[in-house]
């Protein structure tokens, strides 16, 4: 049974590589019936279906298989051409052959789909010379032939068990004969059976068919009615017909091996870890650099960062190269889907393909399929005029979609393009308004790219009419989101009566990415960097305030702004210097300008999940972990631009000195006040010159312990001592620290010092300090500076 | 010196046969202090204890949920249980530690304020949730008896549970 189960998934899996090819070739044969190569090509896949399945037992697919293959085998052989009509049967079995193979691989057996009317057409191709009510005999007597037959295959395969290799050798041949002979026979009968329902007519082709000479006789089959697609002119061809042989040849000699996608995932998951290790490292070698300055091993140490971080960088492109897909993958299908929308629609239109090699994610490849089905049904269906409206034009009959992939820089391009009629904006406008999806008052704010941006509204539609293929006003919305949430963006241009090009713009992969890092107050965030179109630096007054918003002037276009820390709920304790810079998002065709604090730098960061108890927070798309081990958030631009349109804006108001909270103070303990100083004995005689007041104190042993005690908000002090020599962060530091926090911009901070240097003085002064008392000093005196900073009442005394 | 090794081992062996009898009957937890109570998960829930480390806030959370934290590699949300359970915030002492508790695929780390002990406690000394804790929805699964106090047992799976 494991064995059986084998051998069907490589069917399987070999079975959908050849169908997916069979689409391409087949719309290109209808185009280029002549194509002897190309036929050959989908006789074998046909074959090689039928004989798998036929081993395997599947009767229903072999017997839609076989018929598809005399229909293949007489084409190849001159004895029928290849017409529209033929095709759209032929077309037909194959879907029914996929769903067949897709049944089997859902259910193990091919039962459940029924196929005779389909093999009564074929049957009707092959064996009738088109006429109508010929078939309904035929097909009960195939399926008769094709029973036992397979229940003979089932006696041979006993046989074989027990028998030597040369036995075994020769009963092959003998089978082979016999089958062949069936196979003869089987073909006579049918013919036969064909014959009898026609009641003679002059069959020219009625000869048995296999090994008759290619000599193309004249063919029975109707004369079809001019058909839109097929007559298209044979120029266009020349190119994907080229193209054809030479992809199908290299892929003989290539050595592939398949691999489970779970290995590459986990390889790549690994190589992740990997590149935030790096970062780590290149981190620390900056530290170490810094504190080592001119020693030698720092050569050595940096050679061997650097090359590590090469290594890894060469490794991730590697491993991302093993998960990349060719796009012709999906671009398959379109030459099939154009074909059936342009007979449906009863346009002509080419489709012309380009750049299918072009490589990108397998996961990438596996989303885009859907979005581009959309995108290319609408360009049939609203871009593309009728044959009549073409020609009135002045413009060529057939109507041409190109469909090309191209590299640029860190992105895959996927640029559709029609000649159709293109994209009216006035009409956009109006349809829109008309639907309420914009006010008038944007309508006439709006620039042409926002206008075409307008289609991928959800609700929008242009068609007239509700068509079978487009019209219902879903879809392109859908296109909008499912490229989005590939962190692409859509780029669209159009001119009147010329035609549409739209571009996707995709990262080549999901989990690395270029991020630029910006700071917020003490947090920082991740932004994409593909989203990123550049960065200013601005002054407060720039900004002005229009209906509530915050905007700016960016040379001549007005960009409205949004605070990071008002989307984010950051708290706002450090103070707000006097300039912020502007970090201008771009997605499709708006943009967003983003008031950051900082900007911290770009990086690589491996996007994380917060898992399923964090996931769904609106803007934010997932979290990387840094050099420094911290998680930071990794910003969501899609959902920031719409957050940003709810946020309002706080953004550089200053959010008012409420928090000096001057609590009443009924006793003298009441008071607070933090000693900071990194001698035992110097903190002791503090305390004994203040401890008769009454007050409360608190020390700390240096600068970073006391912005800690500061910083956990447990006590509210009114006025600090401070040391100015003091281990890991001296008194000016700790000043300069304590001063960027709002709430303590009035803490009195008081220097303690025994430098007595001007030059000191004035640094005091500069870094914040009110008051310099210098060692050594009278108890009563430091008692009385301390009383006057806190305003000290005196009936505490 | 090898005696006292033997003794240990022979000490060992015994509690583990102990052990081993009422192996069934038995539930192992990790007990500790939330303010005021002691409660206590089963030890196989939990994938480690931590110290108290950053963790980075996350916007648009209730105040319970601290944000997240890094552990070796993974980013893991961290949640107070303190606030959880609608007390004061407080500060992180020396005793704080993270409980990082697993359930399936679900992972978080619990602030909570100290650990007591490891538990050994016979199924027949736990009691159900008292009845005024109502239906399916309480994060109690019940109430372990010994000889002095009472410690809660909480679900696991509720206290993973996204809850907003």
């Amino acid at each position: 049974m494991d064995e059986f189960q084998e051998i069907l998934q490589d069917f399987l899996v070999e079975s959908f590589e050849l169908v997916e090819k069979l689409d391409e070739d087949l719309v290109e044969l209808e185009n280029n019936p002549e194509d002897l190569e190309l036929l050959n090509g989908i006789f074998r896949v046909a074959h090689t279906v039928k004989g798998a399945s036929s081993f395997l037992n599947f009767d229903v697919l072999t017997h839609l298989t076989h018929h598809m293959e005399d229909v293949l085998n007489k084409a190849r052989h001159g004895e029928l051409i290849i017409t529209p009509d033929v095709m759209d049967v032929v077309l037909e079995s194959i879907d029914l052959m996929k769903a067949l193979l897709e049944t089997i691989r859902d259910t193990s057996t091919d039962a459940g789909i029924d196929v005779s009317a389909c093999v009564v057409k074929l049957d009707k191709i092959t064996g009738g010379n088109g006429e109508v009510d010929t078939p309904i005999a035929v097909a009960p007597v195939v399926e008769e032939i094709s029973e036992p037959e397979v229940v003979e295959e089932n006696e041979d395969e006993i046989d074989y068990d027990n028998m030597s290799p040369d036995d075994l050798e020769a009963e092959i041949e003998k089978l082979l004969q016999e089958r062949q002979a069936e196979d003869k026979a089987k073909r006579e009968a049918k013919i036969a059976a064909g014959e009898d329902v026609l009641a003679a007519p002059p069959e020219p082709d009625a000869e048995p068919a296999p090994k008759a000479e290619p000599e193309p006789t004249p063919p029975p089959t109707p004369k079809p009615a001019p058909a839109p697609v097929a007559t298209a002119p044979a120029a266009k061809k020349e190119d994907p017909k080229a193209a054809a042989p030479t992809k199908r040849a290299p892929a003989a000699v290539e050595q592939t091996i398949r691999v489970d996608v779970k290995r590459l995932d986990h390889l790549m998951n690994l190589i992740g870890e990997l590149v935030l290790a790096k970062n780590r490292l290149i981190k620390i070698n900056d530290d170490v650099e810094e504190r080592y300055e001119g020693e030698e091993f720092l050569e050595e140490l940096n050679q061997v960062v650097s090359i590590v971080s090469l290594v890894t960088t060469d490794l991730q492109i590697a491993v991302m190269k093993t998960r990349m897909l060719p796009i012709g993958k999906v671009f398959n299908k379109f030459p099939r889907m154009i074909r059936d929308l342009s007979r449906e629609l009863n346009k002509k239109i080419d489709l012309e393909l380009g750049g299918e090699d072009t490589e990108l994610d397998k996961s990438i490849v596996e989303e885009i399929g859907d979005p581009l089905v959309h995108i290319i049904r609408n360009s049939c269906d609203h871009g593309v005029e009728m044959p009549e409206e073409r020609l009135a034009k002045g413009k060529n009959e057939t109507g041409t979609i190109g469909l090309k992939a191209y590299n640029e820089g860190n992105q895959i391009v996927i640029q559709i393009d029609d000649d159709g009629k293109g994209l009216d904006v006035n009409m956009l406008k109006n349809k829109s308004l008309e639907k309420g999806i914009i006010t008038e008052k944007e309508a006439d704010n709006m620039s042409e790219k926002e206008a075409f941006g307008l289609i991928f509204k959800p609700g929008f539609s242009t068609a007239a009419a509700v068509t079978n293929v487009s019209g219902r006003g879903v879809g392109m919305d859908v296109v909008k989101t499912n490229i989005e949430k590939l962190n692409g963006i859509i780029d669209i241009d159009s001119e009147l009566g010329v035609g549409t090009s739209m571009k996707l713009k995709i990262p080549l992969t999901l989990a690395i990415i270029q991020a630029l890092l910006v700071g917020v107050q003490e947090e920082h965030y991740a932004i994409p960097l593909a989203s990123v179109l550049e960065t200013v630096r601005i002054s407060k007054d720039e900004i002005y305030t229009v209906e509530g918003r915050s905007v700016m002037r960016l040379r001549d276009e007005v960009l409205s702004l949004v605070h990071i820390g008002d989307i984010f709920e950051v708290e706002r304790i450090l103070d707000v210097s006097e300039h912020a810079y502007v970090v201008v998002l771009g997605l499709g065709t708006s943009k967003l300008g983003l008031i950051v604090d900082t900007l911290v730098g770009q990086e690589e960061i491996v996007i994380k999940s917060l898992g399923d108890y964090l996931k769904g927070i609106e803007g934010v798309a997932g979290a990387t972990i840094r050099g420094d081990g911290g998680v930071t958030l990794i910003v969501d631009v899609v959902a920031l631009m719409s957050m940003a349109r709810n946020v309002k804006s706080t953004a550089l108001s200053n959010v008012g000195s409420e928090s000096t909270v001057s609590m009443e103070k009924n006793k003298a303990s009441d008071y607070k006040v933090m000693i900071v100083d990194d001698s035992k004995t110097d903190r002791t005689i503090m305390r004994k010159a203040l401890e008769p007041m009454g007050i409360t104190l608190v020390e700390a042993s240096d600068g970073q312990e006391a912005l800690n005690v500061l910083k956990s908000g447990e006590h509210n002090f009114d006025a600090m001592l401070v040391d100015i020599e003091m281990p890991r962060m001296d008194g000016y530091t700790l000043a300069t620290e304590i001063k960027k926090y709002n709430k303590y911009k009035n803490l009195p901070l008081i220097a303690v010092t025994s430098r007595t240097g001007k030059s000191d003085r004035m640094r005091g002064v500069e870094s914040g300090m009110v008051e310099y008392i210098t060692k050594p000093y009278s108890a009563d005196y430091l008692s009385s500076v301390v009383q006057r900073n806190v305003n000290f009442k005196a009936e505490f005394l | 010196m090898s005696d006292k090794l033997k003794q240990i081992i022979n000490k060992q062996g015994d509690q583990q046969n102990s052990g081993h009898d009422q192996l069934d009957d038995i539930v192992q937890l990790v007990g500790f202090v939330i303010g005021e109570e002691e409660y206590a998960i089963p030890i196989l829930a939990i994938q480690e204890i931590i110290k108290p480390f950053t963790w980075t806030r996350v916007p648009q959370v209730p105040s319970y949920v601290l944000g997240v934290f890094n552990l070796r590699g993974a980013v893991i949300p961290l949640i107070d249980l303190r606030a959880k359970f609608g007390l004061k915030t407080k500060n992180q002492s020396d005793e704080t530690r993270f409980i990082v508790m697993r359930h399936g695929d679900d992972v978080a780390g619990f602030v909570i304020d100290r650990l007591t002990m490891a538990i050994r406690l016979k199924k027949t000394d736990i009691g159900p949730a008292p009845d005024t804790v109502n239906g399916d929805d309480t994060i109690i699964d019940g109430v372990g008896k010994q000889e002095d106090k009472i410690i809660t047992i909480l679900k696991v799976n509720k206290l993973l549970e996204r809850d907003f």
